[in-house]
């Protein structure tokens, strides 16, 4: 599941970076890869294809600033909303 | 008076609400006041306005729902994040304006536009020289004093056009024919108002007023190559800005000075320099005793395409940070901001580095009539109660009236 996950976030990510495809922990908004706009189009995208609500308290930007924190994430919020 | 009631197509609840009312005022000149609408919940579900004179409501409707549904309900709803919020228990006044008109130590010229006399402009120099003192100290600055009109070019390619058109102030002038100046001046010399005949004779409309320092430094610089890879650049000039509203006080005017400086570098240089810059203003502000905060914030984009997205970005990445001090009681104003633009001016500009890459920027400004106006409003106009720093450099500045606090 996580590699799935992380195939699809890099996938999108390296479609938007101006510098090649990013490693996984390259933090792509300290690096000018982005324009700042991007990062409202990963929140957005990351709701959608993952069918998650990215509540307020969740609009941080260390949960978005790498492929990995977004896996991470991503996972937390499936892990919060599955069944006991 | 006129009152109406504008209903919104859903409620518009949370972080939104901020975001709704700074715009209510810019849907239509004709609103002259306003109030939120509760509904069910916690929402709000219409807004009722006022207006001097009858208007269209379903027009004025029509506007409002436009502008919820492009720009307000689209932004992401960051929380409110506080950076700093000062120990000092100083409660301001709510009638300091009262005080100083009464004083003579300010005069009302007209809406957003007041003349400062002493002691309050002798505060307003001490200020800066105390900014300035960070400047010099923390960034060896070069300073520049600019003219104050700016080509409208350099707001043209910054994209301030589009992102703040609500604040543009354009300087025209008369277009260059004798036949021109003949019909004017003849015009003019019979009527008692001249505005409404003025615009269509003008041209061509390529200077503006500033809205800040930092446009002249971009432009500047625009189609250099720098040689040095980290520029600090410092100024303080006139600033302009039409606003909706202003306050019957130094709190939002049309006309006021901004000091501001401008880092153009590297990533890693123009961020760390926009924090050194913050921790250092909070320091000032502790070492003044002033009560207030320092949070995250947005800049007033309005009516472009992006807007939304602009709003929610920068709240997200922390590209601006702002400085409020308290003037009356639950009461504050923005008198700083510490701006991140990643390589937004440096592409707009064509502003590059020894190594041929594109710029990053920031600058950090400072509203110094808002400045002076939240010490006035925390430790009145009597310099002797003022804190030392600033006592010390107002010695022999004229005292008119008590303003004790």
């Amino acid at each position: 599941m996580t590699d799935d996950i992380a195939k699809t976030v890099r996938s999108f990510i390296g479609e938007h970076v101006q510098d090649g495809e990013p490693g996984d922990d390259h933090d792509i908004f300290a690096t000018g890869s982005v324009s700042s706009l991007f990062a409202v189009q990963l929140v957005m995208w990351v709701e959608r294809t993952f069918g998650i609500a990215v509540h307020p308290t969740d609009l941080d930007i260390e949960n978005f600033r790498t492929v990995n924190h977004v896996v991470r994430f991503v996972e937390s919020r499936r892990a919060a909303a599955a069944p006991a | 008076m006129h009152s109406y009631r504008l209903a919104l197509d859903e409620p518009v609840a949370g972080a939104h609400l901020d975001e709704l009312s700074r715009r209510v005022h810019y849907i239509s000149e004709a609103i002259i006041g306003f109030r939120l609408v509760p509904g069910a919940g916690d929402g709000v579900e219409a807004v009722e306005v006022t207006t001097d004179h009858p208007v269209d409501a379903e027009a004025l409707g029509k506007k409002l729902r436009y502008v919820v549904d492009t720009e307000v309900r689209p932004q992401l709803h960051t929380p409110p994040k506080v950076l700093w919020r000062s120990t000092a228990d100083r409660t301001p006044h709510g009638d300091t304006f009262a005080g100083l008109l009464a004083d003579g130590v300010v005069h009302e010229i007209g809406p957003g536009q007041v003349a400062l006399g002493a002691p309050a402009l002798a505060a307003l120099d001490a200020l800066d020289g105390l900014l300035r003192d960070i400047i010099r100290e923390e960034f060896g600055a070069r300073e520049y004093r600019y003219p104050t009109l700016l080509p409208v070019t350099a707001l043209h390619r910054s994209g301030y056009l589009s992102s703040f058109p609500q604040h543009m102030m354009f300087a025209a002038r008369l277009n260059g024919d004798v036949d021109t100046y003949r019909a004017f001046a003849e015009e003019v010399g019979a009527r008692e108002t001249v505005g409404d005949r003025v615009l269509h004779r003008c041209a061509p409309v390529d200077r503006c007023l500033p809205p800040t320092m930092c446009y002249h430094t971009f432009d500047q610089f625009a189609g250099a190559t720098l040689p040095d890879e980290n520029t600090v650049v410092t100024a303080k000039g006139g600033s302009f800005r039409h606003e909706s509203r202003y306050h019957r006080t130094l709190e939002r005017l049309s006309d006021f000075t901004i000091r501001e400086t401008v880092f153009l570098g590297t990533a890693d240089f123009v961020r760390e320099a926009r924090d050194r810059f913050r921790r250092r203003a909070v320091e000032l502000v502790e070492q003044l005793g002033l009560a207030g905060r320092c949070e995250v914030a947005s800049d007033p984009f309005f009516a472009g395409a992006a807007t939304a997205a602009q709003v929610s970005s920068q709240r997200l990445l922390e590209l601006k940070h702002e400085l409020h001090l308290d003037v009356a009681p639950g009461d504050s104003i923005s008198i700083g901001s510490f701006n991140l633009h990643e390589k937004h001016f440096g592409d707009a500009f064509g502003i590059k580095g020894p190594d041929g890459a594109t710029v990053y920027s920031a600058c950090v400004g400072f509203g110094l009539e808002r400045f002076t106006y939240a010490v006035l409003c925390q430790y009145g106009w009597d310099v002797a109660d003022w804190p030392a720093p600033l006592a010390e450099r107002c010695a022999t500045t004229p005292q008119p009236g008590k303003g004790k606090r």
